[in-house]
């Protein structure tokens, strides 16, 4: 008889089978996530596009008028666009951490009654962030595209592979975080403060030009920046990020991917003797 | 016959976690992949094995690792000790709603759980009809799980794993939640699902449903391993250390000093040839012979009783020599002795006990008391205590057979 590779509890079955059923079952959650998400609130769907646009609303009410942020360069676009094009991927990265940090944790009725491959339950709710997110952020791209907003067509095209790594850095990050979560609960409460602190460090609302220039060579090393200058180059044409930057995100994508399956892996057959 | 599962030194332990610090260190020393401190074991070297095709029944007392066997067999949890190889694919309906998310629709569910069984969306599409049909919860498919009563939940269930047709069906006590006819009917399913080759693992406290459906028994008791063998011999073993347990404290040891000095006191009792307290278990239906010698101080005839009781201490039966119109004889040794045949003994498989009692001559006073152990084991699922004579009349054979 041959082994079913259909099977989640088989011991034996083939690499290659369990991984094409844990996408199969991530899948399957990111989409029920969605589809919830919004399924309880008054307007639906209409909020996934509906609140990222108010944020965008007020922050540029707010850096554009009140703190009367600098335009970047004379021929670079105006604040909006150099906002959108960094702010969505960080909506998303940040969106995707905070969800996933508790994925495992919220899904304690799963981990011991059911069996099931447990990365699929982190691995879901950054799916989501980054499906969600990713689709508004291609909308506004194109919109922008259309209605005469500098935004470069190649660039359409050139920040995918950015956004992938993007979210493997957001996945390397969630599986540390959310195996961790299970053993010591600090991680989620202490998260978005954290996380508020990373993007106001980043160059998200601000181009590291406005930094002096003692300050500048420091935003290498975070891996956001990379990301962050990377997006407005090939959109909207603005300087590239050096070397380093490119070099640090790399390895920092690297690291917590590694770090990340390591920890989760050492702790995933625990997780029910904490829960 | 391939094997299905296959476990060997299979063990669980749960960490002890009193204080907050102990998770931080049990997660430092787990990183470090070193073992997590203190652990209560609740299951301890279980070795199993069960061929395509077999039906296995778990039972035990609360608490005594049933569920933690299960789930360790359905990868639900990691075993600590020991591993679990299973070579097919496993339906397992665990506990009551496992899986569901109560805020979503049956419907929604039944894609969510048809996912964890490895399914495609085709295969669910082609299935969604037959679940539906089997789960009979009308528009309640519709509602979120969070609406439906216990007995909806476990019908859904039961439903999904019975339309996924796995090669190992796992279920724990769930199905007592369903009503009289969804029972029957989840009976009947499984039934036809062994005849047609499946292998079944169910726990049951009902040895009725246990005797029905499997052929195999495992005894679990606190977290080891009892008793695993036939389902008839297990089933009883297990019924009877009920029985004794029911019953209390045993009766206060006898003192034979005290004994002594009585009119009447027991010198011997042998069942069958057999002096020893732990009798061999006889087959339903063979012969017992009770000898009893019993010592007089004044050299007076006693009246001898004899008596049988379930080992829970229920009565089955008792009887005297006097009521029969005889009495012991003398002995070379000056003692009286007395055997009593049944030559063929109705009782039903169980433990029971054998009483013997000396009475004075007139059998009124009762003096010593000394008991022996008795199991009956066989494989009749009739209920009671004894086989009652009986025929049927006006009856046809039956057309349906268990197909051994």
């Amino acid at each position: 008889m041959l082994p079913d590779t259909s099977s989640l509890s088989t011991v034996n079955t083939m690499p290659t089978g369990r991984l094409a059923a844990m996408l199969a079952l991530a899948l399957q959650l990111a989409r029920r996530d969605l589809r919830n998400r919004y399924l309880g609130s008054f307007s639906g769907g209409a909020w996934a596009f509906l609140q990222p646009l108010v944020q965008l609303a007020v922050y540029s009410f707010v850096f554009g008028y009140i703190f009367k942020q600098r335009l970047p360069g004379a021929d670079a676009p105006g604040y909006v666009p150099f906002l959108i094009v960094v702010l969505w991927p960080w909506t998303a990265f940040s969106e995707a951490l905070s969800r996933a940090t508790t994925a495992i944790q919220d899904n304690a009725s799963l981990i011991g009654k059911v069996a099931l491959p447990r990365t699929a339950l982190v691995l879901a709710p950054v799916m989501a962030s980054f499906a969600i997110h990713g689709a508004g952020y291609i909308g506004l791209l194109l919109v922008m595209w259309l209605g005469g907003v500098g935004v470069l067509p190649a660039g359409l095209v050139l920040m995918l592979p950015a956004l992938a790594l993007l979210f493997l850095l957001a996945l390397g990050l969630a599986l540390l975080l959310s195996s961790l979560q299970v053993f010591v609960r600090d991680i989620a409460p202490a998260l978005p403060q954290l996380l508020m602190l990373w993007m106001f460090l980043s160059p998200v609302f601000y181009g590291r030009y406005v930094m002096p220039e003692s300050a500048r060579p420091w935003f290498d090393l975070n891996p956001v920046s990379g990301f962050a200058e990377y997006l407005r180059f090939v959109l909207l044409g603005m300087p590239a990020p050096g070397l380093t930057a490119y070099v640090c995100s790399a390895v920092a994508v690297v690291l917590a991917l590694g770090v990340g399956l390591f920890v989760f892996r050492r702790l995933q057959r625990h997780f029910e003797d904490f829960l | 016959m391939s094997v299905l599962v296959e476990a060997r030194g299979l063990g669980k332990c749960y960490p002890r976690v009193f204080r907050r610090s102990d998770r931080l260190r049990a997660l430092l020393a787990l990183l470090a992949g070193r073992a997590s401190g203190e652990t209560t074991p609740v299951l301890q070297n279980i070795d199993l094995s069960v061929a395509r095709g077999q039906s296995l029944g778990l039972i035990g007392d609360n608490g005594a690792g049933k569920s933690t066997l299960l789930k360790l067999l359905t990868g639900v949890l990691t075993p600590t000790h020991g591993s679990v190889r299973v070579n097919g694919r496993v339906g397992a309906l665990l506990e009551l709603g496992a899986g569901f998310h109560p805020e979503y629709s049956g419907r929604d569910n039944i894609a969510m759980s048809a996912t964890l069984q490895g399914f495609s969306a085709e295969e669910l599409n082609a299935r969604l009809a037959e679940i539906i049909a089997f789960a009979d919860i009308g528009h309640y498919i519709d509602e979120p799980v969070k609406h439906y009563s216990s007995g909806m939940v476990v019908r859904l269930g039961f439903a999904i794993v019975a339309a996924t047709r796995p090669d190992l069906l796992i279920t724990d006590e769930v199905l007592a939640v369903g009503d009289e006819s969804f029972q029957k009917k989840c009976i009947r399913w499984m039934e036809e699902y062994l005849e047609q080759g499946g292998t079944l693992i169910l726990v049951s406290h009902s040895m009725y449903h246990i005797q029905k459906l499997c052929r195999q028994a495992v005894w679990l008791r606190q977290g080891r391993m009892q008793a695993c063998g036939d389902v008839f011999d297990v089933t009883q073993a297990y019924l009877a250390y009920h029985e004794r347990k029911s019953a209390g404290e045993a009766a206060p040891g006898r003192n034979l000093e005290a004994v002594r000095g009585l009119e009447f006191h027991v010198r011997g009792m042998r069942v069958n040839g057999e002096e020893a307290e732990a009798l061999p278990a006889l087959e339903q239906g063979a012969a017992l012979r009770v000898e009893a010698t019993i010592a007089s101080r004044d050299g007076r005839v006693p009246v001898v009783n004899v008596g049988i009781a379930r080992a829970d201490g229920t009565p089955v039966y008792g009887v005297s020599s006097d009521m029969d119109g005889v009495q012991p004889a003398p002995t070379l040794d000056g003692d009286f002795c007395i055997v009593l045949h049944f030559t063929e003994l109705p009782l039903l498989p169980g433990s029971y006990t054998i009483r013997v009692h000396p009475l004075d001559s007139e059998g009124l006073r009762l003096f010593d008391t000394v008991e022996r152990t008795l199991t009956i084991k066989g494989r009749s699922p009739e209920m009671g205590l004894v086989r009652l004579a009986h025929v049927w009349e006006h009856a046809a054979p039956l057309s349906r057979s268990r197909g051994e």
